[in-house]
This record gives structure tokens, sequence and C-alpha cells, in this order.
């Protein structure tokens, strides 16, 4: 068996003395985590040891002794091979450092191989080795012996708090012996964010009551408020906030990491309205904007009504039913009148709608984006009830035609079995069937134009809605805090660990450096990516071409939710 | 060791000298031949060649009718009349020959004539406008093809209850030709006409030739006369066509199959598939 044996680089020009570390028991390694300085009394080694084990879950003992040769310390190396009598060992490790050369290690009672790597003890405490698992840190028998040793040097936060200013009984050599790292800023921010988390927690719960009074709880409002994307992104903001702004430390990696990225997307967010706002307010560049929005009405209204009276004639030289053809241009002609009407009646009140509203930027880009989705939606609305018409229209007809095909061959469609079978009708029903069935056959290629024309001017609606959307999407959730800890400090993502060789010769123990691989980029979207609604296609090419041909109404794109109810 | 020569008794569950697949001097002693093939006679069977011909004057008669609402030589008011008085001397005429109602009320067909004629009524505006876009010889090929579907897929056999596709796509090709015709008023006498001739005048038929069959030949000889006639104004290469068609169908065509029934060679033996000849019905509840 090979023992490893894990030693800190800060560790390696450190004065002689005790090893302190953890066994790993399954895979024959150590792990050296301090070593502890001459002069120093056993007892006292003894009981800072307990306090520590108690404070940690770490299994800490004295691993063996570590011994660097100076001049006037020749009895050193006896003294330090009595001391392995007075600490409980099952195994004692004797490493001891050449001056020119890398240490050499030996293990007493047993001649086994060994391997020293040598690691970096700042990094890997602060490191985090993924696929997390969260909850399962307690069993330490299922994890590998890379888990267990980024576990080990992790955990034992506590015993690297004595740095060598301090005036107590031991001295430890660690990373952090040289003086404890500490920010001012980072300790006020620490001490001011407690009450202001509190406030926010508090403004939380007083809007969310408001949410959910009854008069705004009624089916009609409820059912607007989940179509304005607005009223959504409200409600993810909110979620957002909440999950922020909770008082409890975060104790897991994932839940700080995902608490990180929401706030400096936030942030970002923000940042981003509050230019497009000072963009915006400059040169009453609202007055212009609410000034071009009724001709821009008014344009779209007369291209519909010369596109429908194109429709009205022979369209691109086909022949349509005139009587049919007249009744429905007719009616989209009055549709579109009423609509004109209704944004007249509007303009002089849009300026002021439109300062107001633009304030809403203040909350976030996102917020800016969805409101500008809503009124794409709110000004294209006639669209959207042409396309119904005619596609319930086209459908009813397709499915008539269907039916009547079947009653024309004799056979009809028995529903308990699914499938078709012969009938034999009364001569009443085979009359009226056909009578019907060749009407809604002639007046078919009209129906299937104004269909076809009106499906079109939908899709492009729900185009440019969907590019909108997957804007905001993609807002809230790039993990922009992950993606910049990859890019600033990659070692705190850590996917594995490398080995680089340093010595290695006869007789000596082999040296390995270990060096910490951090994680690809898509896999940092992948983990910590927010997830909120994502925009994505609800059906397949073949599935949306089927529901087109057959009339069905189409809503293209799937808002899936993370509620889990 | 066999001692003599043993008969094969075919059978295959019994040890015998012989091989599975022997056969012996009696192979083929039980072929029959033409088992059940019914002699026909010639003037039978032109009888009921009538049924074809007949219908295929129908069809003659129908579009004669058509031209001349076209033409204007026959005002729509008229036709109306007319069809009206078809219809009730039909009515009388199946009602008298008996043979029971079929289970309808006088009220039921009441009921069923004012739906058609609601029907035909309240759409035929709509009929007239329904083909104003598709050309001439569109429609003249369409209603052609439908007209030709209806007669090759007449119930010969028993024309009562009207088979779907041939019904269908006389109203189908009828309803074309209607659509063209100047007013709707035309267009409502053709449907009406259509409905008689096509979807009750084979009732009609199926019921004469039941009960007076002396009678149905003569029928038959009036519609193919109707339908020669009323051509002759239309086209009167088309009436001779017509005349020549229904003497091949009525006269021709029989001698060629009872011709051929002498040729006739069906091998039946016990190889053929069983046939169950008992009535199974005794076994459903």
């Amino acid at each position: 068996m090979v023992l490893k044996i894990f030693f800190p680089q800060c560790c390696t020009t450190a004065d002689s003395g005790l090893l302190v570390g953890c066994w790993i028991p399954d895979q024959d390694s150590a792990v050296v985590l301090a070593v502890v300085h001459y002069p120093f009394i056993p007892g006292q080694v003894k009981r800072y040891l307990t306090e520590i084990r108690s404070q940690t879950d770490v299994d800490l003992t004295v691993l063996g002794s570590w011994s660097m040769p100076k001049e006037g310390q020749e009895g050193m190396d006896s003294f330090l091979k009595d001391l392995s009598t007075i600490f409980p060992h099952s195994r004692w490790l004797q490493l001891s450092r050449e001056i020119g050369k890398r240490g050499e290690g030996s293990v007493r009672d047993e001649n086994e191989k060994v391997i020293i790597v040598h690691y970096d003890q700042r990094k890997v405490m602060l490191s985090q080795l993924h696929p997390v698992q969260e909850g399962v840190s307690h069993s330490k028998m299922e994890q590998s012996a890379l888990r267990a040793v980024f576990h080990t040097v992790a955990q034992s936060h506590p015993l690297f708090f004595i740095d060598k200013y301090d005036d107590g009984p031991l001295k430890l050599t660690h990373w952090q012996s040289e003086g404890r790292e500490a920010s001012i800023i980072a300790e006020l921010v620490k001490q001011g964010s407690v009450p202001v988390c509190k406030l926010l927690t508090w403004m939380l719960s007083l809007w969310s009551w408001l949410g959910s009074i009854r008069l705004l709880n009624v089916p009609p409002v409820r059912f607007i408020s989940s179509k304005l994307s607005t009223c959504v992104q409200l409600g993810y903001r909110t979620e957002h906030l909440q999950t922020v702004s909770s008082t409890r430390k975060a104790t897991e990696h994932m839940e700080f990491m995902r608490k990180a990225n929401i706030f400096v997307s936030f942030l970002l967010d923000m940042a981003l309205g509050l230019l497009l706002i000072a963009w915006l307010y400059r040169e009453n560049r609202i007055g212009k904007l609410a000034s071009t929005l009724v001709p821009v009405a008014d344009h779209v209204a007369k291209e519909l009504r010369e596109l429908l009276e194109w429709l009205m004639g022979a369209p691109a030289g086909l022949k349509m039913n005139r009587a049919l053809d007249q009744v429905l241009g007719r009616f989209f002609i009055y549709h579109i009148h009423l609509w004109i009407s209704y944004i007249h009646l509007m303009s002089p009140f849009i300026e002021m709608i439109l300062w107001y509203v633009g304030l809403s930027a203040c909350l976030g880009l996102t917020f800016a984006l969805s409101v500008l989705s809503d009124m794409v939606a709110l000004l294209t609305f006639h669209i959207y009830c042409f396309y119904v018409y005619g596609a319930r229209l086209y459908c009813l007809k397709i499915y008539g035609l269907s039916s009547l095909w079947r009653l024309f061959r004799g056979k009809k469609w028995n529903v308990l079995r699914q499938r078709v079978d012969s009938c034999s009708y009364d001569m009443d029903q085979l009359f009226i069937g056909t009578l019907l069935f060749t009407i809604l056959l002639f007046l078919l290629p009209t129906t299937a134009l104004y269909y076809l024309v009106f499906t079109l001017l939908r899709l492009v609606v729900v185009l440019f809605q969907g590019l909108i959307h997957l804007a905001v999407d993609l807002l809230n959730s790039f993990p922009l805090f992950a993606m910049g800890l990859r890019v600033c400090r990659p070692y705190r993502l850590a996917e594995g660990v490398k080995f680089r060789v340093l010595c290695e010769e006869e007789g000596t123990p082999l040296h390995l450096m270990m060096e910490i691989n951090p994680i690809k980029v898509s896999a940092v979207l992948q983990y910590y990516r927010t997830p909120t609604y994502s925009c994505y296609p609800r059906d397949s090419w073949m599935a949306l071409c089927k529901k087109l041909f057959v009339g069905e109404l189409i809503y293209p794109w799937k808002h899936k939710t993370t509620k889990t109810d | 060791p066999p001692c003599g020569p043993v008969e094969n008794k075919k059978v295959l569950y019994g040890r015998q000298p012989y091989p599975d697949n022997y056969v012996d001097r009696r192979f083929l002693a039980e072929l029959r031949r033409n088992v059940g093939v019914q002699q026909l006679r010639y003037w039978s069977v032109a009888r009921e060649a009538g049924l074809v011909g007949q219908q295929v004057s129908c069809v003659a008669v129908f579009v004669a009718l058509w031209s001349s609402l076209d033409g204007g030589a026959l005002p729509p008011a008229a036709l109306l009349w007319g069809g009206l008085l078809a219809a009730l001397l039909g009515y009388g005429l199946h009602g008298a020959l008996g043979g029971g109602t079929g289970g309808r009320t006088r009220w039921a067909d009441l009921q069923s004539a004012a739906i058609f004629l609601a029907f035909t009524f309240g759409f035929s505006p709509v009929l007239k406008t329904l083909t104003e876009s598709v050309s001439t010889d569109t429609v003249y090929a369409m209603s052609a093809l439908m007209l030709l579907a209806h007669l090759l897929f007449f119930p010969y056999a028993r024309p009562s209850p009207p088979g779907s596709l041939s019904l269908n796509a006389a109203l189908f090709g009828s309803v074309c030709l209607a659509s063209r015709l100047p007013g709707a008023l035309h267009a409502f006498a053709m449907l009406t006409w259509a409905l008689l001739l096509f979807a009750l005048w084979p009732c009609l038929l199926q019921r004469l030739r039941d009960r007076a069959p002396r009678a149905f030949p003569w029928a038959a000889a009036l519609v193919s006369l109707a339908g020669v006639g009323g051509l002759s104004g239309l086209w009167p290469g088309g009436s001779v066509l017509l005349l020549l068609t229904l003497l091949a169908l009525t006269l021709a065509c029989p001698l060629l199959l009872v011709r051929l029934q002498r040729h006739k060679d069906n091998i039946h033996g016990p190889w053929d598939e069983a046939e169950i000849r008992e009535d199974l019905s005794r076994f459903l509840d």
C-alpha cells in the first residue's frame, strides 16, 4: 500500500515541531494541517486539539514530527523521536527537511512507499469541488480521497485562527500564521447588512401581503396578471429579493452562490435601468416618442386596410368567392376603424402615461423590457383578434369538411374504437350533408387565404415578443457572480486536480505538486444558472406545422415556472 | 410387409405403407365442374339490363332539363310545379303498390319534405354564387366526373336504400351544374328535380320491380325514351349516341353474356374452402 501525505506548501519552511492533521481512514492518506513548534507542553497541545475537535467535525490528531535542522538544535532529532511515546497514535510519521534538497520522509515501523503531495492550503481551503454534494458531508465513508482532503481543510477553519502575533501557549504554522486576513470594508458591510436585510424582509412581507388581498385575487385580474409579462417579472424579482434578503447566513456553497448571483444580477439590472432612464429622459425623448406613437399606429392601420382591400379584390390572381370575401373584408375593416378611433381617443394621455411608465425602468432593465413587450402586445391586440377570428373560422371549416367527406363516402367516425366505420345514413342526412359539403368546399380558398395572412402577421408579432423575453430571461438567469469568480479566482470553483512532479529520485519519496483544475465555462453556466422562467418553444416544428394546417390556435412560447405547487 | 395391394385410405392418422403425398387411380375422381351455375335465359337478362340503361337515361334527362333551364326555354316556375306534381304522383303510386311503408308515418314523410324544401330554398342564393370564380370548363368537367361516379357506384342489385357515394356524387354534380344557372329560383328548381330523379325515383323503381314485375320494363322504356327525346333537343348527335348505347346495353350485352356462359368452366372439389350453409343466426340471441 502506498501512503499519501498531503503537506501544505507554507509549512515546508517551518521550524521543527509536531505535525497536526487528520488521517483519512480508507484511502491510506494523511492530511497535514499545521505544525506546532517547539517549545510546547504536550498537555496543552492535547487540550487545544480536543477543543478544536469539538468545534469542528474534523478528527484532529498528532500525525508525527517535522524536523528542520538548524544550528544550535542538534539534539532535536532524538527529542522528536521520543515524542512518539507521548502522543497516542496508530502510525507515526517522521518528516525532515534538508537544506538545499526537498524533504525526505520515513514512517516508523513500516517499510512502505510514500508519496508526498504538496498543496496550497489557502486555495484548497477556499475552493469547492464540483459537482457539489450537499448534505452528504457527514458521511465520510462515501467520499473519495480528494473530496475528503478538500472537505477536511475547509472544515478546519478554527484551527487557522492563531497567528504569530497571538500570545497563546502554542505557536502554529499554517497559511494564516503570517497574520490573519481581514478588511475593514468587509467587516463594515457584514455588520451593516443585518439591519438592511431585516428592513428589506419586512418590506417584502408587506408587499406580498398586499399582493394576496382578496380584491386582487379575483379570477379576471389573476388571468390578466398571468398574461402580462410585467406582472410575471415583478413576481420573479420579489422571489429573488426574498432569497437575497433572508437574514439566515448561507451555510452551503450552492445557496451562497445563488444569493450572490441574484444580488449581482439585480445590481447590474438596476444599473442598466438607471442608464436607460438617464438616456430616455434627457432631451425630452419621451415627448418625441409619444408624438411618434400615434402616427405609427395610424400607419399600421392604413397598411392593414390596404391589405384587406387587396384581399377583397383578386389577390395574386386567385379566384375568391366574392360574397364571402366582401363580408369578411368589411368585418375586419370595421374592426380597424374601431381600433383607430380608440387610439385617437387616447392620444392626449399618451405622453403622460409614457412618462410614468418610463420611470418604472428604475426597477431594472428587465422591467423596461417587460413593459415594452406588454405595450407591443396591447398595440397589436387587433392583429391578435383578427388571427383568432380567422383561425376559428378556418378550424371550423376544416373540421366540418373532414366530417362531411366521411359522410360523402358513406362512412363515419367511431369514437369508441377511434376508427372510421361504414354507416348507412338516412336520405335527409345524405342530402343536407352533401349540400353543406359542396358549400364548404367551394368557400375553402377564401377562408384559407384570410387565415394565412393573419397567421403570418401574428407570427411576426410573436417572434418579436419572443426575442424580448429571451433578453429578459438572459438578464434574469445569467450567473454573473459565478462567471466573475471563474475568471478572476479560478481556484475557487474546482473540477479536479492535476499533479506535477517536483522530485523523483531513487531512495526518496515521490514529491508531487497538487494544482487545482478549474471547471469549464459551460459547466459554470450549467451549475449556477438561476432557475427562472425560460422561454422555449412548446412544440417541435412538425407539431407546429400540423397545428397551423388544422387551424388550432398557437401559443408557441411556453413559460416554464419554477413554482413547485 | 403388405400382402397384396392395400387400398390407400386417405387418412393421415393411421399407419399406411404409402407416403403422405401418395395419389392413386382415384385421383380427381371427385372433381366436379360448373356446380351451381345458373342457366341464363336471354330475355330475363335483358330485362335486368334495362335497369342500367334506365339509369343512364335518367342522367340524360337531368342534363336535358338543365340545358333547357339554362337556355331559358323552360321557366323555373313551370319546372317547380311539374316537379311537385311528379312527386305527388310518385308518392301516390308508391303507396298504391303496397308493400308496407317501411316504418315511416305520413307525418315523418311530410317532415322530410319540409326539411328538403326549406334547406334548398334557404341555400339557393349561396349555391348560385358558389362557382362564380371557377371557370366553365372546370365546372363541366367536375359535373361529368361526378355523374359518371354516380353511374358506376349505383347499387343496381337493390336500388332502394340509396348508396351513399352514388347519391352524394350525383348531388354534388347537380349542385355544380345548378350554380351555373342565371337565377336563385333556377337553382332551387334544379336541385328539386335532382332530388326527385336521383333519390326518390330509384325507390319507386324498386317498389315497382318487387310488386309489379310486368310493369317494370315499361317504366324503364318510358324513361329511356324521355332521355333520348330530351337529349335530341340539346344535341341530336348525342341523342343518337344515347340510343345506340341503350340498345347495346339492353340487347347486345345480354346476348354476349348468354353466349359466353357456354364457356364457363369452374372446377370444384373437396379442396375448396368450406362454405357454411347453415343459418347461424339461430345461435345468436
